[in-house]
């Protein structure tokens, strides 16, 4: 089962220039932060879809739209409860903080959405270039994809270890929350233990294929700005005009 | 190329050393196997000669190491990188790029080489090792034996003069092990390499140069195959496997230094051995009495397929029988040990069914099923999470509400069968794999299954372990315990397991008596299998014997014609 973001698929996204795609990113968070309101927030998250379906990076929606909407119903709950208003609809929930808690949830939806889009369509060894390529040191921008790496490495073995032990009997399904907390020392003690083992003999693989030895290094990996490079940052760089005539103009 | 001057190592903490004063030196292009059991110092030994140790691990070092002159103090690993590859055991940390040629790639790239170069070492690597048609390929969609070639690659790519391999086939099939020393010989006609190895398999090694036995740290034994080869005896006394050929030579009291079993086989009948009248009879029927139980477990149809699709297990019939012995034998990826996770419930079929002693497992809560069936896992690791190995052990039973008195006769019971009674009050992490491995066996028995099964039960333990676990296994037979492994140690297979199911791509091609299909070498070949040693010539000489002891009981020496001018032997 393959637990990488990445979709190894031919699109004019996947052909960027990874710098393009993180300006591009950089430039989705800025707009989405700009804005309280629903409105201008869900044009944003149309605008991003539409980045998505030509980047033919939609499909890892379908692996993450419950995390989605849990933040939304999260976000939406909370902010009805909690933001004051002047227009009560219900109890103690007002019109404008239930705006406000739309307006938030898409927000957060619309920058895990970017990200995702970010990383469907841009290889981690890209990431580390295009970083490298601005300026970021090599080390950091490495650890950055390590990080990215270790992330199915650990929802693997978590698998692993909940199989292991549910066929010894256990049953993480029944029992109070407090109860159910603690049936998962079981499972977090040799999930924490295998997760180091594997980053010591990460680090001597690393190490032995002569990571960090030369202050510079080269790349196979070739990238560049193109002409299609251009036409995407000025398209992105008008969206996020727009958005912010829309704000400011007023 | 490579020269150890009275080296010492004691790992900080450790009251004893790992190595001491060990001296060695080896030439350019040779190609040493290094052997020793579990803890002694064979691992510790590979990685002073990289530099892991001193730079990333702690600990006291003593003595010199020299890499084709090199001082390793005074070099990191990453700056001997392009003098030494090595190669991890555990291939899954080894990978961490998105495709194939990008992992083979990265070291280069570290060492600054130039674009083009990395270009045509990618190309020449790739080709080398047989992965050129998968450049684009992410590697954790690779099968084992694939990955191993991949991270032998991309070792390869900073063309270093010594190449250290550390267990490299460990974790790999038979096909998988193939493939990979097939490549390592191409690279030694290739161009000249030092070339380090540890594997456990002696059985497989006997195309090194030389071979280096370790001992609670020291050389104890040093010396070229055939050296090695009269050298049995001692071999076994320190816990190594000898030649299974050797062995068998010296059960019969025949000189001589066989290459394969062909050889064997002739040599055995040319020194006058033939086979006992009535032996293949006398073998089949040993095998007769046993598992004539009613039938305990049934898999009907069972097809399984993953959420992204890809069908494991594709109609899959078998039933097991009370008291029997299966070894369940494929290549990676076959089903196997998604067919076990069927068995106690811990995966759900697609289609198709499980019963249970007549009862059928669907609908069922996975708890109910993994008391009647226990599965050991392949990594103990994976499952031992308490602080003693006694709580560790009444785990399961304390699951099961069983009041603490029971639990703890329980315990004591489970510890008494893997031997390790007693040692209840120890801490899991502090035992070898070999042990932990028994933590994990016993801590199944305590909940008192009737079927254990148990995947790839003896990977990463020594000759010893090996036989300790394998004799334990035996007994939880004996005393009644359904027993199903999963192995790619076809001798293992062959000596233990009276029944047999090959698998391949998700489906069940054969089933049957161990020993019948173990006559059949061109059916186990077309699985990427082979029979061990042992077996092989047993087949040559046409005898159904599973094991070196069958074999050897199973044969006679006629009387030769007396000669002559030779003296009657005194009486």
């Amino acid at each position: 089962m393959n637990l990488f973001l990445y979709l190894d698929r031919d699109s004019p996204v996947h052909r960027l220039d990874p710098r393009t795609k993180i300006f591009l990113l950089l430039g989705s968070f800025v707009a989405a932060v700009l804005f309280f309101q629903p409105g201008p927030l869900f044009a944003l998250f149309l605008v991003l879809l539409l980045y998505g379906a030509i980047g033919r990076a939609l499909g890892n929606l379908r692996r993450i739209w419950l995390l989605l909407l849990s933040i939304a119903i999260v976000s939406i709950v909370s902010w009805s409860i909690f933001a004051r208003g002047s227009t009560p609809l219900f109890w103690r929930v007002t019109w404008e903080g239930f705006l406000y808690g739309l307006g938030a949830a898409i927000k957060t939806d619309s920058m895990i959405v970017a990200g995702l889009i970010f990383l469907s369509t841009t290889r981690t060894e890209e990431i580390v270039l295009g970083l490298i390529r601005l300026r970021v040191p090599y080390q950091a921008a490495f650890a950055f994809s390590l990080a990215i790496r270790m992330v199915p490495t650990i929802i693997g073995t978590a698998g692993t270890v909940t199989e292991a032990q549910r066929s010894r009997g256990l049953d993480l399904e029944s029992g109070g929350p407090l109860v159910r907390l603690r049936k998962h020392i079981p499972l977090l003690v040799p999930i924490f233990l295998h997760t180091l083992r594997n980053t010591d003999q990460l680090a001597k693989a690393l190490e032995s294929r002569g990571f960090g030895a030369r202050r510079e290094r080269t790349s196979y990996l070739e990238i560049g700005f193109h002409t299609a490079d251009a036409l995407a940052l000025i398209l992105g760089a008008l969206t996020i005009a727009v958005f912010l005539v829309v704000r400011f103009a007023r | 190329m490579i020269r150890l001057d009275e080296v010492s190592f004691r790992y900080r903490g450790a009251t004893e050393p790992a190595l001491s004063e060990i001296t060695y030196h080896i030439r350019p292009g040779e190609l040493v196997g290094l052997l020793g059991r579990s803890g002694s110092g064979r691992s510790t030994l590979a990685s002073t000669l990289n530099g892991t140790i001193p730079h990333l691990v702690r600990g006291d070092l003593q003595g010199q190491v020299h890499i084709g002159g090199q001082d390793i103090r005074a070099k990191r690993p990453r700056d001997l990188a392009d003098r030494v590859g090595f190669v991890f055991q555990d291939f899954e940390a080894q990978l961490f790029s998105t495709n194939v040629a990008l992992e083979v790639a990265f070291g280069p790239e570290n060492l600054a080489v130039p674009r083009e170069e990395i270009a045509r070492r990618v190309d020449r690597y790739l080709r080398l090792v047989h992965l050129e048609a998968l450049r684009h390929k992410a590697p954790a969609g690779l099968s084992g034996g694939q990955k191993q070639r991949l991270a032998l690659a991309s070792v390869l790519a900073l063309e270093p003069q010594v190449l250290v391999l550390d267990e490299p086939t460990s974790d790999l099939d038979p096909a998988g092990r193939w493939d990979l020393w097939a490549v390592v010989r191409d690279l030694r006609r290739e161009r000249a390499l030092t070339l380090v190895i540890i594997d456990p398999e002696t059985d497989e090694m006997g195309w090194v140069d030389r071979f280096i036995v370790l001992d609670r740290g020291r050389v104890a034994l040093s010396g070229t195959p055939s050296e090695l080869w009269r050298a049995t005896a001692t071999l076994e006394g320190l816990g190594v496997k000898g030649f299974t050929l050797a062995r068998l030579a010296s059960a019969i009291g025949v000189e001589g230094e066989w290459q394969d079993a062909s050889q064997a086989a002739a040599a055995i009948r040319s020194a006058g051995w033939r086979v006992k009248e009535g032996a293949a009879d006398r073998l089949r029927e040993a095998d007769a009495g046993q598992a004539t139980g009613e039938v305990l477990l049934e898999v009907e149809d069972l097809t399984h397929c993953y959420p992204d699709g890809t069908e494991a297990l594709s109609g899959v019939s078998c039933a097991i029988r009370r008291g029997e012995f299966v070894a369940i034998l494929g290549q990676n990826g076959s089903g196997k040990t998604t067919l076990v996770k069927h068995l106690n419930g811990i995966l759900g079929p697609t289609a198709g069914d499980i019963r249970l002693s007549g009862h059928s497992l669907r609908g069922q809560p996975p708890t109910r099923p993994s008391r009647l069936v226990g599965l050991v896992f392949q990594n103990p690791d994976h499952q031992i999470f308490a602080e003693r190995i006694r709580d560790e052990v009444a785990f399961g039973p304390r699951l099961q509400g069983l009041s603490e008195h029971e639990v703890a006769r329980r315990v004591n019971e489970a510890l008494e069968a893997v031997d390790l009674a007693g040692k209840g009050d120890l801490d899991p992490f502090v035992l070898t794999k070999g042990s932990r491995q028994r933590v994990a066996v016993a801590s199944t028995l305590a909940t008192k299954p009737e079927v254990i099964i148990l995947d790839e039960p003896t990977t990463g333990l020594d000759h010893r372990e090996l036989e300790g676990m394998l004799a334990l296994i035996r007994r939880l037979n004996q005393a009644g315990h359904t027993i199903l492994i999963i192995t790619h140690a076809m001798a293992v297979a062959a000596a233990y397991a009276r029944r047999v199911v090959l698998m391949r791509n998700g489906r069940i091609v054969r089933d049957g008596a161990t020993r019948e299909i173990f006559k059949d070498e061109s059916g186990l070949l077309a699985l990427g299998l082979t029979p061990p040693p042992a077996v092989q010539v047993a087949n040559r000489l046409g005898i159904p014997a599973l094991s070196l002891d069958e074999l050897v009981g199973s044969l006679t020496r006629s009387p030769l014609p007396p000669s002559p001018s030779a003296p009657l032997p005194q009486p």
